[in-house]
């Protein structure tokens, strides 16, 4: 039953769509109508999303969907959170969620009407494509036809909290996307105003801030879920949400030149078509099953050609407009040698270099495999030698940028900041002398604290300190250059400095780690709802009253007869201790040791991005 | 003089137009080119579950191993030397397994002189026996592989995975995943 309400309210979305679609040409409505229409779709193809959710937990294996990947003993959460954990769901919740961002996009205000309907348009056309793809190639609500009264379970990988909202919110941003596409567009039939610029911002922060959050996530998932003691791996999956990313960052930056009345309107066009471009391309590469990964439910060429169609199709489109309609009336950029302009020009190419980097690093084994029928890998030692060396620069400019000034070569308190940087490097120095000389950590971290602390001399030597909410906004840019040098540090820190020692083991055992001694307690096993868990506790530092307890081990699901990792990790301020249990060998017990320093700084700094995006949200 | 100033102007800016032009045109031609590499990479049917191996057409590799039955009872390369063999790496814990099982039988029944040997990875031995109690046992032999040493010879990515191995002891076929009715029928039957 809810199946049926589901695929026909689809179904329907899907008309009105068409309908709105039409109505440019033929049935002509009032705005007031129009956006009552667009509400309505929108209101449909979430209640199709909310139908096929409900056959979830209700556990309706009369639903093929819901028979293939749930199963009646899961926990709530992740009968709600397998909506989404498998290919059908997943492209709903990709349609619903594109509804949802034309649902508040109707409700903007103070700007032109035929503007706000065009872009409205063109959502309606990405809708009618999408839309189309789910009903015919990956229909969730197919009957099952077989009468059942079980299910196949989920992916035992994906049963983790942090993932059951990892794919909502990272669709947030690559969905989010969508508008400012549609805004891009539909600004090109715009000549005589430039309000949409402001328009556009808001949303490709919304959408920059989602896609953040979402990348997060799943990287901290595969911290402490993979079990390979990493939380960036260079994967091709990885790198697909990276290149929308980078090239979002981009977009975010060169609309700031808004501010500056310097915005070169052809090149955020060109950013906002690449930006969706390259969201739907990693949809297409994950969902067509040429990838393969976690994410990669089930592999059909049909759905592959299908949603490379609709790639050609949306991108050859954006950028066909973009040929025929190129923005007529261009700022001349002052260009100066050192000034906001120039330094957002530069910061742009540098982006743009490395999103095309990353694309031909994770596309080159096709070209390989399809040109000499052999397969090769592009993995970590590619990106880290290419991308890392081309974003150094960006880096070092981004610690003054957001104090340099529109019109003029001059920096204010230039000799603060030469002095600091001197202070800096040599204590810098001074410290990776005494610990292990490394030179990509001796720059990473003389970056890291280079942007945090430029950031700060800026904040006190250029505004007055008040805490209200305007400061905030003003000082917004800093906060998140200093949220970018926190991360930078951590990763640096992280991943130069990693420290791995390995145990072989009994019951009962103490072993050192860190001049710190570790008790091996025991091996636990114990029957949870839809696994069993085998467990090897740790105590931490016993020595003192209170040590911690750290459990590592692994998890055995019957229903797919799977094995997940689980790290046992011990979380201090400047270091993670990461424990993962290995195989049992001649009685004894394979244990992993990492320790990781500074990884919750990757993690804060990620935060205090985001915190900055929604605040330059607010900010006109 | 004047003249010739003109021209070169207009020249300097028709160049630069056709410049612009080129400019804008390339991220269409290099969607194009993008698209047309995915695409044929689609058509051509290729899987990425199926990477080309390096042993295809290769000697088997040299392995030893005991049953799962009899820990007396060795089985060696050697002894699949000079006979058609159907080489397959299972686990009980491992659900793919479960789904191309039956069809063991089939080709059991099919083609009686066909040896199969079955590897059995990193299982533990009541595990893996209680498996083959309950689904049946089609193999011919049960070879332990209980360190993952002989699947690391053969370069197994992931469970399940097949070989088939011709009388001259070399590998003629490969799959990995669970083999289905098409693939027994379009890849493995016209070998045999």
């Amino acid at each position: 039953m809810s199946s049926l309400v589901g695929f026909l309210s689809l179904v329907f979305a899907i008309g009105i769509n068409f309908y709105l679609f039409l109505s440019r040409y033929i049935f002509k409505f009032q705005k007031h109508k129009f956006n009552l229409f667009v509400r309505f779709s929108s209101l449909l193809t979430l209640l199709s999303f909310f139908s096929l959710m409900y056959a979830y937990v209700v556990s309706d294996f009369s639903n093929y969907n819901v028979f293939q990947n749930s199963h009646s003993n899961k926990p709530l959460i992740y009968k709600i959170s397998g909506t989404w954990g498998n290919h059908e769901g997943s492209m709903l919740l990709w349609l619903s969620i594109l509804s949802i961002f034309s649902f508040f996009f109707s409700f903007t205000k103070n700007i032109e009407e035929s503007f706000q309907r065009l872009t409205l348009i063109i959502q309606s056309l990405l809708h009618i494509l999408f839309g189309l793809f789910i009903v015919f190639t990956s229909n969730p609500f197919l009957v099952n036809s077989i009468l059942v009264n079980e299910g196949l379970g989920l992916n035992p990988i994906l049963q983790d909290p942090g993932l059951a909202v990892h794919p909502p919110i990272l669709y947030g941003g690559y969905v989010g996307y969508s508008i400012v596409f549609s805004i891009a567009i539909a600004g090109l039939f715009q000549d005589r105003d430039d309000e949409w610029l402001y328009v556009a911002k808001k949303w490709s922060l919304i959408s920059w801030t989602f896609l953040t959050g979402g990348i997060a996530l799943g990287s901290y998932w595969a911290y402490y879920e993979l079990g390979w003691g990493g939380w960036w791996f260079w994967d091709p999956v990885e790198n697909i949400s990276l290149m929308p990313w980078i090239a979002g960052l981009a977009l975010v930056h060169s609309l700031m030149m808004v501010r500056g009345e310097q915005a070169i309107k052809k090149w955020i066009v060109f950013l906002s078509i690449l930006c969706f471009s390259l969201s739907v391309f990693g949809t297409f590469l994950v969902r067509s099953g040429i990838l393969t990964s976690v994410h990669s439910f089930a592999a059909d060429a049909s759905r592959g050609i299908f949603i490379l169609l609709i790639f050609f199709i949306v991108t050859g489109f954006g950028f066909l407009v973009f040929l025929l309609k190129e923005p007529k009336k261009s700022n001349t950029l002052n260009l100066l040698f050192i000034n906001k302009v120039s330094a957002i020009v530069i910061n742009n190419i540098l982006m743009i270099i490395a999103t095309l980097t990353i694309l031909l690093g994770t596309i080159y084994p096709i070209i390989i495999e399809v040109l000499y029928n052999k397969r090769i890998s592009v993995g970590g030692p590619y990106f880290n030698a290419t991308v890392i060396p081309i974003m150094i620069p960006g880096f070092l400019l981004m610690s003054i940028a957001p104090i340099l000034s529109w019109q003029t070569n001059k920096i204010q308190n230039s000799k603060k900041y030469v002095i600091g940087f001197f202070i800096l490097s040599i204590m810098v120095l001074i410290q990776s002398y005494f610990l292990d000389f490394n030179t990509w950590g001796f720059i990473g971290i003389l970056l890291g604290f280079w942007i945090i602390f430029a950031s700060i001399i800026a904040i006190f030597s250029s505004y007055k300190v008040k805490f209200t909410i305007k400061f905030f906004q003003i000082v917004n840019p800093h906060i998140a250059h200093i949220g970018v040098g926190i991360a930078i540090i951590g990763i640096t820190c992280s991943s130069v400095f990693q420290n791995e020692l390995d145990f072989n083991i009994n019951e009962g055992d103490k072993f050192n780690v860190n001049g710190k001694t570790v008790l091996f307690e025991k091996i636990e096993t114990t029957n949870q709802i839809n696994f069993q868990a085998l467990r090897a506790k740790f105590l931490f530092d016993i020595e003192k009253n209170q040590s911690k307890k750290i459990e590592a081990g692994k998890n055995y699901y019957p229903v797919s007869k799977m094995i997940t990792s689980e790290a046992g990790i011990l979380h201090q301020w400047n270091k993670d201790i990461y424990f993962i249990l290995g195989d049992q060998k001649n009685d004894e017990w394979f244990v992993k040791v990492l320790i990781n320093p500074f990884v919750s700084f990757i993690w804060l700094g990620v935060i205090i991005m985001m915190y900055s995006g929604l605040i330059a949200v607010t900010r006109r | 003089m004047a003249w010739s100033d003109n021209n070169d102007v207009f020249r300097f800016n028709s160049s630069y137009k056709k410049m612009r032009r080129i400019f804008i045109l390339t991220p269409l031609i290099v969607l194009l080119i993008i698209c047309t590499f995915l695409l044929t990479y689609l058509l051509s049917g290729k899987d990425p579950n199926k990477p080309p191996s390096a042993l295809l057409n290769k000697d088997v590799p040299i392995f030893e191993s005991s049953s799962l039955y009899n820990s007396m009872e060795i089985i060696k390369t050697i002894d699949i030397k000079n006979k058609k063999t159907l080489i397959n790496f299972f686990a009980s814990w491992c659900s793919p397994c479960k789904i191309e099982h039956p069809l063991f039988f089939e080709i059991r029944k099919k083609y009686p002189e066909l040896y199969l040997l079955g590897f059995n990875h990193k299982d533990p031995t009541a595990d893996a026996k209680e498996y083959l109690e309950n689904d049946g046992n089609p193999y011919d032999f049960v070879g332990v592989d209980a360190d993952g040493l002989i699947a690391l010879e053969f370069g197994v990515f992931g469970l399940p995975e097949t070989y088939l191995i011709n009388d001259d002891g070399k590998i003629i076929f490969k799959f990995m995943g669970p083999i289905t009715k098409d693939v027994l029928k379009n890849e493995i039957e016209p070998l045999l």
